[in-house]
């Protein structure tokens, strides 16, 4: 049964010192997956990481890379088999982005070094798979976060590994380099049948890209699962014991706690013009009450966080004449009222909407 | 090179409070007994100087002034000391016995007779020594032998060398027997010690300047400092004319006079002889492969000269300051490789036991026609304390280059 | 990035290199024409004062001159790539310090048993203190974490060092001072051919060593743990580069005393001319460059006051601080 396993660990414990930090780590990873660990700040993501790279001793426990134990491997095999991406702030001296590809070939070359034709083949190929071709040029310290970080992994790449261990790729890019970073990750694992071990903050995306996530929390392995069987309700706040703020459940997005209080605005929303609303509100630490939303609007989830009640209705169904009235309640009892809907109001809309919105108008708060 | 020298303030002077100044200078037991009584013998003396100079002056308005040192009103210059060879000092006389001294031309000592008073308006930048000079710390080496040769070493009290240090059998006995003690190099005295006894004079060598701050303390303390600039000489007889000096200072001129004379006519011997035209190298080298040796101005070639060889190292400046100078192996080379006789200078280092020693500071050494011929000697270490027998260092030399090396104090063969 | 080529680089070198060879030869305190120093090279010349010279003094000189020079560079690039610090130098970790102790007894002691120390034992004593110092500073990278660490131990070494010295020198004579004061100045001063054939042996071995190293080395650039990744021996290479550095500036010490600015200066300079940091490239050319570098310095303290000697210290100060200080604010600009 392991042996379709191409990375597994064994009863692995690692910590420092003789201290163990995490125990009976059991991760298992196929060919082409992407592994995912995610957990809490110092629950131990780059210790195992970095006991999975051979960089810090296991206390106890094998490492199983291609079905042979990672300890005894010489460090040419290993490195012919396993790259690393890492947080280390690398600065070289007048070193060209080239040159810095070209390091990755070390396991192949000869006495001195030198590259061979096909060598420098497979450093273009692999600047080119991140798109990093134009820089080959440049110094490498004078580029962006960005591009950096994808010439690291075309350095990783150019050696040629079954497996490539990044810790935290992502933690310096901005929001676009991110997504462009994972998805380029995600090509490359489904390419060339790539297995990727790596560490995460950012939930959400880690929810996209991971094939398997394992989660860390305290002294052991808390799940190891898919995305969906880990992105449950509630969970990622136990995982992260997040007290202060919310956590939405499916998608990942958290927000700030609600104001609490007697309501003093009623917002009238839905298919996510309201959310900007809410957060507005809920930064000025106004309490408002929201409505008529149904249940599989885009509104929905936030409003269930930050207002103080929402008026909703069950997706599908057609709106009550309790919810209108209920609806009609508090506005009656808010200072303000606030139409996101503006542009819907000109068209089709239903009616019981555009009842609440004359209502509204009438009591003269909009 | 700083040669400042801490004087009486006039302030103290003129505000009369000499007396003790003059107890604290002579530093002897002899300024224990406290001249109260013969305080008012000084005033009364001082007054009457002052009278007669007063007096003196005014006659002398009208006519010329000679050129003559004049340091104070109450001074009367007399003669001064007439010198043959030496160039870093002079003495000039005054009446009643007292003696302005000036080394190098620029440091002034008046000597003061032991009952005679020091006067009120004597110039600032000079020192006061006091008669009877005892207890002295001796710090410059080379005057030792001329303490002994003078008869006045119980006048030291203290020594910057240690007993093995000296090669001087009377320094090393009386050091021995404790009747002189060890007190700490130039560099570092014991002070406790030397002002615990009273020390009436520090005689340092040049080496002082290195380290001006010992000088200063020194006179803080009330010892008048003397350096011995006897080893900027030039002629080897201006060196041993400084015979005459502590003579001076020690109340032995009559000695001093005797000695110079004696050492005047063994360089006469030695002299009379022609050159014998073999070229000598006088050097040595450090451990890093240096080369120094003497410039040709200064008095040890001089004294080869006058044995009758040939100094090798000649270089166009005319008066160089410095008594050594720095050679590139290659002048030194150029210069010593065929001379005939080699002869290290261990005094800096160290004796050297063998020519395998020699050669072991540097090969290039093999070729040098001395090394090759077998005339390879080394300066004893007793030749630069033996600054009384300058006359018998020649001797010792004129022997080497006439190829009888038999029996020689100051210089050894090196086999 | 490259501003010239490296085959420019490298025939600048070369070609400075001969002709500061040549002028070493030609130049000296003792005036001969260039004309009798061709003939005496082609065996012809009849003065042997100024063969010896220039076969016996100049020669040899100036061959140590440029094989420690090159020695030095080497050993100060090997330091600044190990401690990814670009002022370290082959003396930071601490390898003269030993070596002036070790220098000091071995003079206070022969002088106590009153035999001159000869050149050969001096040379002798400077190396082993060096290889003590090295010993020690190996034993600590075993315990030490961050390998910066061993800077620090470094400079502890040679303040222990020191203040030994000073207490074996309180036992000394005012000669041993001024011997020792003497020695720590450093010079190239007194080299013979029995020397320079020692030299060239050590420092071409290591120097031959050292190439061969370039490849970790070059991995060695990105960091210690992309470096073990790509296979590298991580032990194995600290203690690679700090034997093979160590050697080098003992070679350099025990021959010539202790020469600073070379190993700083030199890689510096090599670099920007080369504008990378290709160790293959820049091993050679360190080589070269602390050669020509050295043997110009040299030929300036014999020159400029001759015929007294500077010290050859105070000439590679010279012209080697200003050469870090604007590589320091070059390299400010570009961060």
């Amino acid at each position: 049964m392991s042996e379709e396993f191409f990375f597994y660990t064994k009863g692995l414990t690692v910590g420092y010192g003789g201290v163990p930090l995490i125990k009976d780590i059991e991760i298992r990873i196929r060919r082409g997956e992407i592994l995912t660990l995610i957990g809490p700040n110092g629950s131990g993501k780059t210790t195992i990481l970095r006991s999975l790279i051979r960089q810090l001793k296991p206390l106890t426990g094998v490492v199983y890379l291609d079905g042979k134990n990672m300890a005894i491997q010489s460090g040419r095999e290993l490195a012919r088999n396993l790259s690393i991406v890492l947080t280390d702030r690398v600065r070289p001296e007048r070193m060209t982005c080239c040159e810095v590809v070209e390091t990755g070939r070390y396991p192949y070359t000869g006495r001195l070094g030198r590259l061979s034709a096909e060598d420098r083949r497979i450093v273009q190929e692999a600047m080119e798979l991140v798109h990093v071709t134009e820089l080959a040029g440049e110094d490498f310290t004078r580029i962006s976060d960005g591009q950096r970080q994808r010439v690291m992994l075309a350095r990783a790449l150019s050696q040629e590994p079954e497996l490539i261990v990044l810790d935290e790729p992502t933690s310096f890019l901005d929001i676009r380099h991110k997504l462009e970073f994972l998805s380029l990750l995600q090509e490359l694992s489904r390419k060339r049948n790539l297995s990727v071990i790596l560490s995460l903050h950012e939930l959400e995306l880690a929810e996209r890209v991971s094939d398997k996530l394992v989660c860390i929390q305290k002294d052991r392995i808390d799940r190891l699962g898919t995305p969906e069987e880990i992105f449950v309700s509630g969970y990622i706040q136990q995982l992260y014991q997040i007290h202060t703020g919310v956590e939405k459940t499916c998608g990942g997005t958290p927000e700030l706690p609600s104001v609490k209080g007697i309501p003093e605005v009623f917002v009238l929303a839905g298919n996510g013009r309201g959310t900007p609303v809410y957060r507005r509100l809920q930064r000025q630490g106004i309490p408002f009450v929201t409505g008529i939303l149904w249940e599989n609007d885009q509104d929905y989830p936030v409003a269930r966080q930050l207002a103080v009640e929402v008026v909703a209705e069950p997706a599908f169904y057609r709106i009550r004449e309790s919810s209108v009235a209920r609806a009609k309640e508090l506005m009656t009892g808010c200072r303000e009222i606030i139409c996101a809907l503006k542009p819907e109001l000109g068209g089709e809309l239903y009616p019981e909407l555009k009842e609440l919105w004359e209502y509204g108008r009438q009591l003269g708060k909009t | 090179m700083n040669k400042r020298i801490t004087p009486i303030s006039r302030q103290d002077v003129a505000n009369n409070i000499f007396e003790e100044k003059i107890g604290n200078r002579s530093g002897s037991s002899n300024g224990l007994e406290s001249k109260k009584g013969a305080g008012k013998m000084k005033n009364w003396m001082i007054s009457i100087l002052c009278g007669m100079v007063l007096v003196w002056n005014l006659m002398a308005c009208g006519r010329q002034q000679p050129q003559t040192p004049v340091v104070s009103s109450f001074l009367t210059y007399s003669h001064s000391m007439e010198l043959h060879y030496a160039r870093e000092f002079s003495v000039d006389y005054y009446e009643g016995g007292y003696a302005l001294i000036t080394l190098a031309d620029s440091e002034r000592y008046l000597l003061v007779p032991e009952d005679k008073a020091v006067p009120e308006d004597l110039e600032t930048d000079i020192t006061v020594l006091q008669q009877p000079l005892k207890n002295l710390y001796l710090a410059a080496s080379a005057a030792m032998d001329m303490f002994v040769a003078l008869d006045a070493l119980p006048r030291i009290r203290f020594s910057s060398l240690k007993a093995e240090g000296w090669y001087i059998r009377e320094a090393r006995e009386a050091m021995e027997a404790g009747t002189i003690l060890y007190a700490g190099k130039y560099a570092a005295p014991d002070y406790e010690k030397i002002l615990e006894e009273n020390c009436g004079l520090a005689v340092e060598n040049t080496m002082i300047y290195h380290t001006p701050q010992v000088k200063e303390q020194l006179e803080r303390f009330g010892i008048p400092v003397l350096v011995d600039y006897s080893s900027y000489e030039k002629e080897p007889l201006g060196r041993t004319e400084w015979v005459r000096l502590y003579g001076l200072l020690t109340g032995r001129e009559a000695q001093a006079e005797m000695l110079f004379a004696a050492e005047q006519a063994v360089f006469e011997s030695v002299k009379g002889d022609d050159s014998t035209g073999k070229k000598v190298a006088f050097f040595y080298i450090t451990n890093n492969g240096e080369i120094h040796v003497r410039t040709p101005s200064d008095y040890l070639p001089k004294m080869i000269e006058l044995a009758g060889g040939c100094y090798v190292f000649q270089n166009s400046e005319e008066e160089s300051s410095s008594s050594t100078m720095m050679l590139q192996w290659e002048e030194f080379y150029a210069a010593a490789k065929d001379a005939d006789c080699l002869i290290y200078n261990s005094t800096v280092d160290g004796e050297l036991n063998s020519v395998d020693e020699l050669l072991a500071k540097s090969g290039l050494l093999k070729n040098f026609k001395a090394v090759q011929e077998g005339n390879v000697f080394c300066t004893s270490r007793k030749l630069y304390q033996s600054t009384m027998s300058l006359g018998t260092i020649t001797h010792d030399l004129h022997e080497i280059l006439a190829g009888r090396e038999g029996n020689l104090t100051y210089f050894y063969k090196l086999e | 990035m490259k501003r010239i080529s490296y085959e420019a680089v490298f025939l600048l070198l070369i070609f400075l290199l001969a002709g500061l060879l040549t002028a070493n030869l030609c130049v000296g305190s003792v005036n001969i024409p260039l004309r009798e120093v061709l003939s005496l090279l082609k065996e012809k010349g009849e003065n042997t004062v100024h063969r010896d010279i220039l076969f016996v003094i100049r020669f040899p000189r100036a061959l140590a001159a440029a094989i420690l020079g090159g020695a030095l560079a080497l050993s100060g690039y090997l330091m600044q790539t190990f401690f990814h610090n670009p002022i370290a130098g082959p003396f930071i970790l601490g390898i003269s310090s030993g070596a002036k102790l070790f220098v000091a007894l071995t003079m206070v002691v022969s002088l106590e048993m009153l035999r001159q120390p000869g050149a050969g034992l001096l040379i002798g004593a400077a190396f082993v203190g060096a290889m003590l110092s090295m010993v020690f500073i190996i034993l600590m990278s075993g315990i030490l974490d961050r390998m910066s660490m061993l800077i620090v131990s470094g400079v502890m070494i040679g303040y222990i060092c020191s203040a030994v010295t000073d207490f074996v020198v309180a036992f000394a004579d005012d000669a041993d001072i001024v011997n020792l004061h003497n020695w720590s100045k450093g010079s190239f001063s007194g080299t013979d051919w029995e020397q320079v054939a020692v030299i060239a042996i050590v420092v071409l071995t290591v120097s031959a060593g050292v190439f061969l190293l370039s490849k970790p080395i070059q991995a060695y650039q990105l960091g210690e743990n992309y470096a073990r990744n790509l296979g590298v021996n991580i032990r194995w290479l600290r203690v690679a580069l700090v034997v093979f550095s160590s050697l080098l500036s003992a070679c350099v010490t025990a021959f010539a005393g202790p020469v600073s600015f070379v190993g700083i200066a030199v890689p510096q300079l090599v670099k920007y001319l080369l504008g990378t940091t290709r160790s293959m490239v820049m091993i050679p050319a360190c080589f070269l460059g602390g050669a020509v570098f050295c043997l110009f310095c040299d030929l300036l303290a014999r020159m400029l006051l001759a015929p007294t000697e500077l010290s050859i210290s105070t000439v590679t100060a010279v012209f080697g601080a200003p050469v870090v200080l604007v590589m320091m604010v070059q390299r400010r600009r570009d961060v």
